[in-house]
């Protein structure tokens, strides 16, 4: 498990390692669903340097507004 | 003239000189977003680039800016690199008008090479990358995606080829933004009011004029696979998906095949857009991928997209012009000109045209805004005279310094629609939207000192074109 620069969980998983052995992995967050790739930048990779703009909480991810909107059979 | 694939295309374009092949090691990130950005930078006749040496792949191959240029525009339509914007765009609208052109089916595609039904990961079988800093993951952004009318599914019309946004966000599942304004919000929504998936395909790595037609705001109905055929002026050829009806471009490079989830939403974003800003994060669709298939070896194709001008703004400039000119020229049939809605996409638009009466160009502003198109975009519509070219930025700011009065040229009408992209909307889709008519005015209107309009000195044209000769 890594934790995920954006917001924080500590759950992302590998989902892809470089076909030439050893040069890099990509990591995804099942929280808030980013991506990156172990040899990006720190202000990618660090969770302490990456861009406080762009942080997520994962609090605030089930208000996020639907787009499109859902159709009335599936408003719970 | 019809490219066969895409990799017809590049050919076209390296034999012409408009290919630059860049086999140094570059990093996923930020190499090939920085470069692709970079070469934006140098202006309106630059190369598409070809990555062959990409670290940590054995193989992989990404084109960019494929269609980034004035010059790879042209040859998209088969005209000479050199062709002027102008001319492109009238040879557009006329091909435009040989709409519909028949299509031509195919059994078996090159794509068919190798395919894949098990274990999908989409992470390992295409080269992503991220473009912007704050984009929430790998992107795709040139990727036809197909999908049908639910409720007339036997309708070739109905049956679109669009061009989203999408983010890989699993081995094989991508998100999507399907807004309310786009075809494909209809077809999810008819599937979702049914309580059924949606079968969606994309098609990645395309010979030009289906990328085209895809990105042109068509009709709902209108086939943007007859649209293409009607550009490159020869049917165009598709072949059917393996687990849909849907229709597939024949020479794609790699085909994912799969399902849009209904009643599934989940977190995408932020995205760096064609407006120059990042979209928020926000909660959209899912499609779920059950085949893939792509030609041996295939080339990836992507698009940097970011503050303008980058190859979206050339692969949307002409192909956004048109539909509005026709549209003018229903409702003005003797008096439009042409229009320049090239900017960010549309939202502003410059339109050239004649006056009946002194007001009329304001109407013809008015008229523009309640196109399709217009409803999102158009923001700010500048009205020319017939005489200023609309493409030629130097002759409109000569006519909104000379033209316009501010008191009476300038209308604002409030609290529009626009694409809730824009950033200056608020709430998002909603924003004033503004004429500015600089043409000329004409009786009843009498203000200003127009009588003495610049003449040229004799023969200019007869010289003009001689100097052209001599310089060749
Ligand atoms: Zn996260």
């Amino acid at each position: 498990m890594h934790t995920c620069p954006r917001c924080e969980s500590k759950e992302a998983t590998v989902v892809a390692k470089s076909p030439v052995e050893g040069a890099w992995e990509v990591y995804m967050c099942p929280v808030c669903i980013f991506t990156w790739r172990s040899i990006e930048p720190e202000t990618i990779t660090n969770p302490e340097k990456y861009n406080r703009a762009f942080k997520v909480n994962p609090d605030d991810i089930p208000s996020a507004e639907n787009v499109p909107a859902l159709p009335a059979r599936y408003i719970k | 003239m019809a490219y066969k694939d895409f990799r017809d295309f590049l050919s076209t374009l390296e034999k012409e000189g408009q290919l630059l092949t860049i086999s140094d090691e570059v990093k996923p990130e930020p190499d090939i977003a920085a470069a692709t950005k970079a070469m934006s930078k140098m202006g309106a006749e630059t190369p598409a680039m070809l990555f062959d040496n990409i670290y940590g792949y054995t193989d992989a191959k990404v084109a960019m800016n494929v269609m980034g240029s004035w010059p790879n525009h042209a040859l998209m339509m088969g005209l000479p690199k050199n062709t002027p914007l102008k001319d492109q765009f009238f040879e557009f609208a006329r091909r435009y008008d040989q709409f519909p052109m028949e299509v031509k089916r195919e059994e078996t595609a090159p794509f068919h090479e190798v395919e894949i039904t098990e274990d999908i990961n989409l992470f390992e079988i295409l080269p992503l990358f991220r473009l912007n800093q704050g984009d929430g993951g790998f992107y795709l952004d040139k990727g036809c995606v197909i999908s049908r009318d639910v409720e007339d599914p036997e309708n070739f019309g109905k049956q679109n080829v669009g061009i989203y946004r999408m983010q890989v966000k699993g081995k094989d599942r991508i998100g999507i933004q399907p807004v309310p304004q786009h075809d494909i919000a209809i077809h999810l929504r008819q599937a979702e009011e049914r309580g059924e998936n949606l079968p969606v395909v994309i098609a990645l790595g395309n010979e030009p004029a289906i990328t085209t037609a895809a990105a042109t705001p068509l009709l709902y109905d209108q086939s943007e696979y007859e649209m293409a055929g009607a550009i490159q002026g020869e049917p165009y050829r598709i072949v059917k998906a393996k687990d849909s009806d849907l229709d597939i471009p024949w020479g794609a490079e790699v085909v994912l095949e799969g399902e849009l989830l209904a009643g599934e939403r989940e977190f995408e974003g932020p995205f760096g857009e064609f407006t120059g800003h990042y979209s928020g994060g926000r909660s959209m669709p899912v499609i779920k991928i059950n085949r893939v298939y792509h030609r041996k070896n295939p080339i990836f194709e992507h698009l940097y997209i970011g503050m303008p001008w980058t190859e979206t703004d050339y692969m949307v400039g002409i192909n956004t012009s048109v539909p509005l000119y026709q549209q003018l020229k229903e409702a003005f049939p003797n008096e439009i000109v042409a229009v320049n809605a090239m900017y960010t996409h549309g939202l502003v638009a410059i339109v050239s045209t004649k006056r009946r009466y002194g007001g009329f160009a304001k109407a013809v502003g008015m008229r523009a805004m309640t196109t399709p198109h217009g409803l999102g975009y158009c923001k700010m519509v500048i009205v020319v005279d017939e005489d200023v070219d609309p493409f030629n930025l130097p002759q409109v700011m000569w006519a909104l310094s000379t033209k316009l009065h501010p008191k009476h040229d300038t209308v604002i009408i409030p609290d529009l629609s626009v694409l809730a992209l824009d950033p200056g909307s608020s709430p998002a889709g909603i924003t004033h939207k503004m004429i500015l008519d600089a043409t000329t005015p004409l009786a009843p209107e009498t203000r200003g000192h127009y009588s003495q309009p610049l003449d040229s000195p004799l023969d200019v044209d007869k010289w003009e074109q001689r100097l052209r000769e001599l310089l060749k």
